[in-house]
């Protein structure tokens, strides 16, 4: 959830919270995972291309979300992971109307195909294979208040972990994510100096990647994490144009999260983050915040 | 040795997963339009004859007769023809039928293209003001020109008019001198392009490019290069094909370029050099507005932006008068102050809460704003689909493109001299918690440019393919519609501008019932 960026509006889905997508830990067999969180995004300056400016007939635009999350071990080694954020966006100046709604269904598997003492600590590896598809017709048309791009997307992501014995961890995964073009509700738009004469988009796939350094100890779980993500095509906004759903959208985000399980409740967790936008091409400079409850229950435990 | 086994297998999976799905999920698409060949279904050979607009008569340009093609010089341009043909790439042959799909839709599509490119406004200044296009510094920020909709109303107009003007004296020639195609004086030359059944002289692809080329580069001065290329391409793929030899080609090129030279000096004096006015112009217009006892519009934008091209009401129409423009001029509308004008906001605000998915999309299908071709450049791309179906002549096409862009410039002045005589504000500015499902663009509100646009060229489709009547009249109203449903518009504004832009179309209907052609 600390790198969910999908509503961040003038970002694109590279989905990750933890105990899930990107990060080196596992639910256990017949254990679920599920919570709500709640995002709140927001930026003033954006970059047009590699221009960062501001924009009088937008002011900040604010992108609320809350999103059920689910994790459960199908296996010790396979979870099942799936995500469903509503989404809300409004711009504080102008005349845009915002927007809200639910966004797109994630399902991935998690699996943990590697594992093995090394050194003082271990080593684990993972792949993840992620989908994703917009649940509502939400216009990918109105950027940046739109919800999102409405793409069905694929992704394909490693992950590897090393964990010290004492607690401590570093963790980097990266993902490929292959999207589905997607469709206006007009019959022409201009992108990458043509015009083009149809309502679909050609839209570029994503290469993401995060590292952290954590450590993680009994009822705690905190790091320090460096996201990148880059569209692998895309144009860049046009002088005073606005965002386009294919602008070639990249961002670094350095953020901080910390996850803590409740003593004496049997599975409550708290968990925050915070990210900033500390580079990027056509997205807004973001600073992200986001809490929430999650609650894990072993059914294995209880039959 | 078993994870490694695991591992193994999966990153062999990974990639073929990266490497296989982007190439079996092939992404890519058309971006233009498809055109079949274009085998026009009449060779519109009285088309000499047809009514000239700006030209004085079709032979007001002289073209000076063929040369004998028994001579020297004309077999040697038949033997370059052949040799050309003998070693065609693969990428002249695209060219060749890129260009057969006919002149005038290709180059109706270069015109939204640059239109597209050009529509936007300028970037506000550190000191929140926006400085102006430059048309000596047309690369500069802001590029030059800003080719909003008056401008590019005006843009499409002049260059469909320049095009139909040069064929018209084309076709003149053409039948005067009765020169066939290099592939007829010649069995060994292939004919690569559909049959026309046009003498060759002076080629019509040739004048095309040249009226086409030199009028949008001087209304589109920084995208020289492009156009340049693009005419060349459309004259190659006229000698390549076998349809035209080079003295066709030279004399069509410069009969095209010297009646863009008469639609450019047109242009120089039709008034759009006082359209965007002084400040202390707009300042007036407010001032008038306010001595009446009525709220005069603001700008939405944020830094105040000053109003878009304000006096292009005063600029010269195809077809109507500058009286007929006034005389036209739809009855005022609400007072600002009243509860007429009050139950007209609230309608607004009604749907601007009540933004449904099926509206909002209305809304963007028809928004056509800043970045776009706008909403004449929408109309050009509706009618694309039928002069193509039709099988019109080159010269037939032309005059279809005129008709329609004559009528929606006359619409851009039509209506811009009833939005700034009455300088109505915004639903939004009459009650600021409207908002919008599309941008806000910067003129008064009474009338509606969407509406006034749409209506005329609906009309005048209606006369071209009066099977489609019924279809193009819907197309317009949701056009309008889209307007109120986005809350950028109030209810008179589109009512009164869909039945403005009829009348100003009935205009030119008037002229092409009498035009010789129809």
């Amino acid at each position: 959830m600390r790198r969910f960026v999908l509503f961040l509006c003038l970002g694109i889905s590279s989905a990750g919270f933890a105990q899930t997508i990107n990060d080196g830990i596992m639910m256990p067999k017949k254990t679920i995972c599920t919570g709500v969180m709640y995002t709140h995004d927001r930026w003033t300056e954006y970059w047009e291309g590699e221009l960062k400016r501001e924009n009088g007939n937008i002011g900040d635009l604010t992108t609320q979300s809350i999103m059920w999350v689910g994790t459960y071990g199908l296996t010790d080694k396979i979870n099942i992971i799936a995500m469903l954020p509503y989404v809300k966006t409004e711009a504080s100046q102008g005349t845009l109307s915002g927007l809200e709604g639910i966004q797109d269904l994630s399902l991935a598997v998690k699996y943990n195909f590697f594992k093995q003492s090394a050194g003082p600590g271990t080593l684990k590896t993972f792949g993840v294979l992620g989908f994703s598809t917009p649940l509502t017709d939400y216009t990918p048309d109105f950027y940046p208040l739109s919800l999102g791009s409405a793409t069905q997307n694929i992704s394909w992501r490693l992950t590897t972990n090393y964990t010290f014995g004492m607690g401590i961890y570093i963790n980097a995964s990266a993902a490929y994510t292959w999207r589905s073009n997607t469709e206006l509700d007009r019959p022409s738009y201009f992108t990458k100096g043509q015009l083009y004469n149809t309502n679909e988009v050609e839209m570029p796939n994503v290469f993401d990647y995060v590292v952290s350094v954590g450590y993680r100890k009994g009822p705690l779980q905190a790091d320090l994490n460096y996201t990148q993500q880059n569209t692998l095509g895309g144009g860049d906004i046009r002088r005073q144009d606005m965002p386009f759903v294919s602008n070639r959208m990249n961002f670094s985000k350095a953020g901080a999260y910390v996850l803590y399980y409740v003593p004496g409740t049997h599975g409550l967790a708290v968990r925050g983050g915070y990210s900033l936008t500390v580079d990027g091409r056509n997205v807004g400079k973001s600073s992200t915040l986001t809490g929430g409850l999650l609650y894990t229950i072993n059914f294995s435990k209880n039959p | 040795m078993k994870t490694l086994k695991y591992f193994f297998l999966l990153m062999i999976f990974t990639v073929a997963f990266t490497v296989v799905l982007p190439v079996s999920c092939n992404k890519e698409i058309d971006i233009t339009e498809d055109l079949k060949p274009l085998a026009p279904a009449a060779t519109d050979n009285d088309a000499g004859t047809w009514d000239m607009i700006v030209l004085t008569s079709p032979a007001q340009i002289a073209v000076a007769a063929p040369g004998d093609i028994n001579a020297a010089a004309y077999q040697a341009e038949l033997t370059a023809i052949k040799d050309a043909q003998s070693k065609l790439t693969a990428s002249q042959r695209e060219t060749i039928e890129f260009w057969s799909g006919g002149g005038v839709l290709r180059w109706n599509q270069m015109f939204r293209k640059l239109v597209a490119r050009y529509n936007l406004p300028p970037a506000p200044k550190a000191d929140n003001t926006y400085p102006a296009p430059d048309a000596e510094n047309p690369f500069a920020d802001p590029n030059f020109p800003f080719a909003n909709p008056p401008y590019a109303s005006r843009a499409y107009s002049y260059v469909s008019v320049a095009q139909y003007e040069a064929l018209k004296a084309a076709w003149h020639y053409k039948y005067l001198y009765n020169r066939q195609s290099p592939y007829k004086n010649d069995n060994a030359i292939k004919l690569l392009m559909p049959e026309t059944g046009l003498p060759s002289y002076p080629s019509e692809d040739a004048v095309l490019s040249g009226a086409a080329a030199d009028m949008l580069k001087s209304l589109f001065p920084a995208a020289v290069q492009e156009i340049t290329l693009y005419a060349a391409a459309q004259r190659n793929a006229a000698l390549w094909s076998g349809r035209a030899s080079s003295s066709d080609i030279s004399a069509g090129l410069a009969l095209g370029k010297a009646v863009a030279a008469q639609l450019i000096a047109r242009a120089g004096n039709d008034g759009m050099r006082n359209a965007v006015g002084t400040k202390a112009q707009w300042d007036q217009l407010a001032q008038q507005c306010i001595d009446k006892g009525e709220i005069p519009w603001i700008s939405r934008d944020n830094p105040k932006r000053p109003p878009m091209l304000p006096f292009f009401g005063q600029v010269t129409a195809w077809n109507m008068t500058a009286q007929d423009i006034v005389n036209e001029r739809p009855e005022a509308p609400p007072l600002t102050n009243s509860a007429e004008m009050k139950k007209e906001v609230d309608e607004v605000k009604w749907y601007s809460q009540n933004l449904t998915r099926e509206r909002l999309a209305i809304v963007h299908k028809w928004a056509d704003g800043a970045g776009t071709y706008t909403p004449p450049g929408h109309w050009n791309d509706i009618a694309a689909e039928y002069i193509a179906e039709a099988k019109f002549s080159e010269v037939r096409a032309a005059r279809a493109y005129a008709l329609i862009n004559m009528a929606l410039h006359d619409a851009a002045v039509g209506c811009w001299e009833t939005k700034f005589f009455y300088f109505n504000p915004r639903p939004s500015q009459m009650d600021p918690s409207i908002k919008t499902g599309t941008g806000v663009p910067n003129f008064p509100a009474f009338t509606s440019g969407h509406s006034t646009f749409s209506g005329a060229a609906a009309t005048v489709l209606s006369y071209l393919f009066p099977q489609h009547s019924e279809y193009f009249h819907a197309e317009a109203k949701e056009a309008s519609d889209s307007r109120l449903f986005g809350g950028i518009h109030y209810r008179s504004d589109i009512e009164m501008g869909l039945a403005h832009g009829k009348v100003i179309g009935s205009y030119t209907v008037n002229y092409a019932s009498t035009d010789g052609a129809d």
